[in-house]
């Protein structure tokens, strides 16, 4: 637990202290909104509105592989991933420490995305702010609980940039089904269709566990 | 806190086909200091780094005191310093310091890193960033984090190299006093004359195998003609 | 043992390919109906690969044992090989019964997924350094990778496209006379899958222990 604390201060206090991944992500995000603008002419029509909790999470895909391929990019300079390898007791919370401090970054990045595609694609989020909060953040911890554990992989391969996505994308069907459905149905106004919640809660779970056990073995040398 | 024993016993690490370190056997009482020698490529970091728990080995036992092969517990007793710093360049020293502390559950660790950078006379600079500081500043910070736990077993890992006459001195003074102060040393090292006053016993290894083993008070001399040779058989 | 598996997916073969030479054409498929007998197969093989590789993955990591890494490349190449073979035989039957040349329905979608799974699997071997770092990441996601395939299932059946994809096989209602053959064919797919997965195996560790001769130790003096 120690461990996981001084991890997510660690890496929040740096972050606070440079910024830079934040503002990072954050351009990035937001150019990805414009871009969808160019690619999608003719403006704001019921069909594209109908598309838009897709597109808000192929952009919100997009920001986390940003952000995940630099989880580690810290640890990076005099060797600083031993340092976290010499953490006694479970890695695991190494991991969650790294996890938890991604989430973070990752939150303030996707409540401005959701403001600019509430702009630009004319949405009201306000009265579904909250449970669209609770969605963003169940797909966040599956498509972020994998990435960090693949962005630590990653790091021990030639082409780290590349690598990252080869994995990650593949095995992200089943938290983009979920959550874009839930998003789908919150923007509808209808109620949280139960079956996307339970994917998104069992997906979470088991890549979770996964994560936090085989984080022990990517550690190692 | 004392130091703790380490024994190995047919201690093995392989990367593939390549055998970092071939069946290796160790006992070292609590409280010792083992200097180990040899060529580059001998094995030395492969062994510090085994010990430290940051590699499984492929084959054979370790031990730390009453820990056996349990890593997770045996990295609770274990400081490290290697070859790298393990610092953050962003961090100044004493956030450095206060998060090693934190992550091994060091109560109070702002007055440890306090303590610990006012030992390494390091005071004046402990809210500068460590990207600042000159090699041997960043040494004694990485030592400090090494022994912020107070661990009763420290690696180091030629923890002389590329330090000034005045600095190596005050390193092997730290080095003699963490011995006196009962802990259980593990010196890799180039240096024969920097292993012999704070070492009990030697080990001198070529090609991942022991080629030399010295016990009792260390002799420079015999200790550097069997370092030559293992050099020949590299 | 290479030699044996050899004879029977020979001889099994060599039968099944009679049966389904002499299996009853389809009324109303046609001709292309028999691809069937090699997609079906090529997709339990390819679960089959798939699968090993993952329990494979995860054996090396508690035991450490270098053996069921070469297991796990070795299947996870195979298994490619059969996902690619499925992958392609089943639209070409699909175009030529259907009139479509995909659908994005629960199987196929599946399966297409693995196939792009286990392609990054052999891609991340080839990108790592170190063979034993190697082994050990690979594990890790080869291990996530067959965790998918449950996880895929159920997100897809939850909301996939309309089932297209004929399950005769769970409806027991395939056609007269085409029992044997598909049963037999099957059988012959996973021999062949076994045969493989024995000749990689074999060639893995054919690779690793004669690429260098081991280095000469000096004598150990004194220990």
């Amino acid at each position: 637990m120690n461990v996981f604390l001084a991890v997510l201060r660690k890496d929040l206090l740096i972050e606070w202290r440079s910024r830079d991944r934040v503002v990072a992500m954050l351009l990035f995000a937001l150019l990805v909104v414009v871009v969808f603008q160019f690619a999608l002419p003719g403006g704001v029509t019921p069909r594209t509105r109908e598309n838009a909790p897709g597109l808000l999470w192929v952009a919100y895909v997009f920001a986390s592989l940003f952000g995940l391929g630099r989880a580690f990019s810290l640890e990076l300079e005099n060797d600083a991933l031993s340092g976290l390898a010499l953490a006694p007791g479970d890695r695991g919370w190494v991991f969650l420490g790294k996890l938890v401090s991604t989430l973070v970054i990752l939150a303030l990045v996707q409540a401005v995305t959701a403001a600019a595609f509430a702009v630009v694609f004319e949405l009201s989020l306000l009265p579904v702010a909250a449970p669209l909060a609770g969605v963003v953040l169940l797909g966040s911890l599956g498509l972020s609980g994998i990435g960090t554990l693949f962005s630590a992989v990653a790091v021990g391969t030639r082409f780290r940039e590349v690598m990252l996505p080869l994995l990650l994308l593949p095995l992200l069907a089943p938290v983009l089904l979920g959550a874009v459905r839930a998003t789908t149905a919150l923007l509808s106004g209808d109620e949280l269709p139960f079956g996307a919640l339970q994917l998104l809660l069992v997906t979470d779970a088991s890549y979770l566990i996964i994560s936090f056990i085989a984080f022990d073995f990517v550690l190692d040398e | 806190m004392s130091g703790a024993a380490i024994a190995a016993r047919g201690l093995e690490k392989r990367f593939g086909r390549a055998v970092a370190l071939a069946g290796l056997d160790l006992d070292l009482p609590a409280g010792q200091g083992l200097a180990v020698l040899g060529p580059n490529g001998a094995g030395k970091t492969t062994l510090l780094r085994l010990v430290a728990g940051l590699a499984r080995p492929s084959a054979g036992s370790l031990s730390i005191g009453e820990q056996r092969g349990h890593r997770r517990e045996m990295r609770c007793l274990v400081g490290y310093v290697g070859h790298a710093t393990l610092l953050y360049t962003a961090l100044t020293a004493r956030q450095n310091l206060v998060f090693a502390a934190r992550l091994y559950g060091v109560a109070d660790p702002g007055a440890r890193a306090d303590a610990l950078l006012e030992e390494e006379g390091l005071t004046a600079v402990a809210r500068r960033p460590v990207g600042g500081f000159s090699r041997g500043m960043a040494q004694r910070v990485a030592i400090a984090r090494g022994l912020v736990h107070d661990p009763p077993v420290v690696l180091l890992d030629e923890p002389f190299t590329g330090l000034d006459r005045r600095a190596a001195g005050r390193l092997a003074a730290r080095l003699i006093r963490l011995r006196e102060a009962g802990r259980t040393l593990l010196l890799v090292t180039h240096d024969v004359s920097q292993a012999v006053p704070v070492c009990d016993e030697a080990l001198v290894l070529a090609r991942g195998r022991v080629a030399h083993r010295s016990q009792g008070p260390l002799e420079a001399l015999s200790l550097e003609r069997a370092y030559e040779a293992a050099l020949e058989t590299a | 043992m290479i030699r044996a598996s050899g004879l029977v997916l020979g001889a099994l073969a060599a039968f099944t390919a009679y049966l389904v030479a002499m299996a009853p054409v389809d009324s109303v498929q046609g001709v292309i109906q028999k691809i069937l007998y090699v997609h079906v197969p090529a997709a339990f093989s390819a679960y089959a690969g798939f699968l090993t590789t993952g329990v494979c993955g995860a054996l090396y990591l508690w035991k450490n044992d270098e053996r069921y890494d070469r297991t796990a490349i070795a299947a996870a190449e195979v298994g490619v090989l059969f996902c690619t073979l499925n992958i392609i035989s089943g639209p070409i039957w699909a175009k030529a019964t259907w009139g479509h040349w995909w659908v994005w329905d629960p199987r196929l979608t599946v399966t297409l997924l693995l196939w792009f799974i286990y392609l990054a699997y052999l891609l991340l071997r080839s990108f790592t350094e170190g063979s034993e770092r190697t082994a050990r990441l690979a594990a890790v996601y080869g291990l996530l990778g067959v965790l998918a395939i449950p996880l895929n299932y159920f997100a897809i059946e939850l909301f996939g496209g309309a089932a297209m994809h004929p399950d005769n096989l769970e409806r027991d209602s395939l056609g007269a006379g085409m029992r044997a053959p598909f049963a037999f064919s099957v059988l012959t797919g996973l021999a062949a899958f076994w045969h493989l997965l024995m000749l990689r195996q074999d060639l893995e560790a054919r690779r690793l222990t004669e690429a260098l001769p081991e280095a000469d130790w000096a004598a150990e003096a004194g220990s």
